[in-house]
């Protein structure tokens, strides 16, 4: 039979059929998988861990990780999330390899209650002013923040993550949104 | 709770997340009350002026954390195309990992072990996409009972068909075309190919034809 196929690139299907064709042992799908999530994941993975080299480590990690566990991934659909959570998780194991206790009272930023309109720049989008109050944020504060905004975790599962009780994430969470908050508003 | 006196004259009092903005409320507890989904329904915040703006303050950053997000992926973008960066990952997986069950294939001579790996037999399902235009085969499974020979199996594909493409007649000539290539391989026993077409994929650049 004649190969009609040759020129169908692998990358035009959709996470269900290349995940499900990687959890099957196609090194060419997971090679699909890994160009279209290693972008999110890296952005991901340094929003957690600030600025080090490690973040390329922490990802690459992460992607070995779900080769191996891809057949036990129950919705092939859902990978993007599935791959967004062991991200988390070999980012907040880094995190406390180098700080194995995590330091709940660390000095909070300069207060922004006084931050002045001067403050403004005008030319940077409000996008790229949390990016910044983020980078002002205590380690801590910052993580708990990233896991339940942007990677939706619960209070329990962040505590989880990062050895606390729920608690403790609880307060990490208000100091940090009242710290954004404020910030943001300054801006506005 | 002390009001915060410095902070009257500048930001956070007209921010209003001072405890007497928030009548009475703390920051901590909004916090929550929001994660919580605004429920149960608390009235003394949901009808306090200074309470709803701190959530919607806390509502619009939550807003723009998906966009932060997306920003923080563009700015990796050139990773997808890091041929090294991403052969690294590759030359470290184990691609072995997945022989899975091993089938065995019936002989006259009883002392003859021959068998299949589930994987091989995944390797020929997927290669008979090529024998069918426009589609692209994802996740298979092998059903029946594997551990003795001559067993019917059942194989259970999904596929991706090009838009465009008649689904109904894709799907029946990718399962022709897996029944072909695993007869001519395999001494397996397929009771059927139940081919479900998942998606419909387009070419990149390809007009919106809908």
């Amino acid at each position: 039979m004649a190969d009609e196929n040759d020129d169908l690139p692998l990358d035009v299907a959709d996470d269900r059929i290349i995940a499900g064709r990687a959890a099957d042992g196609d090194p060419e799908a997971f090679r699909v998988l890994v160009r279209r999530y290693a972008p999110l994941m890296l952005g991901y993975a340094r929003r957690i861990l600030g600025a080090t080299d490690e973040v390329d480590d922490v990802v690459q990690e992460a992607f070995i990780t779900a080769w191996q566990r891809l057949p036990e991934l129950e919705e092939p659909a859902a990978v993007r999330s599935w791959l967004m959570r062991i991200t988390s998780h070999k980012a907040i194991s880094r995190v406390r390899a180098r700080r194995p206790r995590l330091d709940v009272a660390e000095v909070e930023p300069a207060s922004p209650e006084t931050a002045t309109p001067q403050r403004i720049v005008e030319s940077r989008s409000q996008l790229e002013e949390l990016s910044a109050a983020l980078n002002e944020l205590p380690d801590a504060q910052r993580q708990c923040w990233v896991l339940r905004e942007v990677a939706g975790y619960s209070y329990d599962e962040i505590a989880e993550e990062l050895g606390v009780p729920p608690s403790t994430v609880r307060g990490l969470l208000a100091r940090a949104r009242k710290f954004l908050v404020v910030r943001m508003e300054a801006w506005r | 709770m002390t009001r915060d006196d410095d902070s009257s004259r500048s930001g956070a009092r007209s921010l209003g997340i001072t405890p007497d903005d928030l009548d009475g409320h703390t920051i901590e507890e909004l916090s929550a009350y929001l994660d919580a989904g605004r429920t149960p329904v608390d009235p003394s915040i949901e009808e306090s002026a200074g309470c709803q703006l701190a959530l919607q303050s806390m509502e619009r950053l939550r807003g723009l954390s998906e966009e932060l997000l997306k920003a923080d992926e563009a700015a990796e973008s050139a990773v997808a195309n890091d041929d090294r960066w991403i052969s690294r990952i590759l030359d470290s997986i184990a691609i072995d990992a997945r022989a899975g069950r091993r089938i065995p294939i019936g002989h006259e001579d009883p002392a003859a072990d021959l068998g299949i790996t589930e994987g091989a037999v995944r390797g020929i399902v997927r290669s008979a996409e090529s024998d069918v235009h426009g589609v692209i085969v994802g996740r298979c499974r092998l059903t029946g009972d594997l551990t003795v020979p001559g067993e019917p199996i059942t194989v259970v594909v999904d596929a991706s068909v090009l838009w465009g493409e008649n689904l109904p007649e894709a799907a029946s000539r990718l399962r022709a075309a897996v029944l072909e290539r695993l007869s001519a391989h395999t001494d397996l026993n397929i009771a059927a190919v139940d081919v479900t077409i998942h998606d419909i994929h387009r070419l990149p650049g390809a007009e919106d034809e809908s």
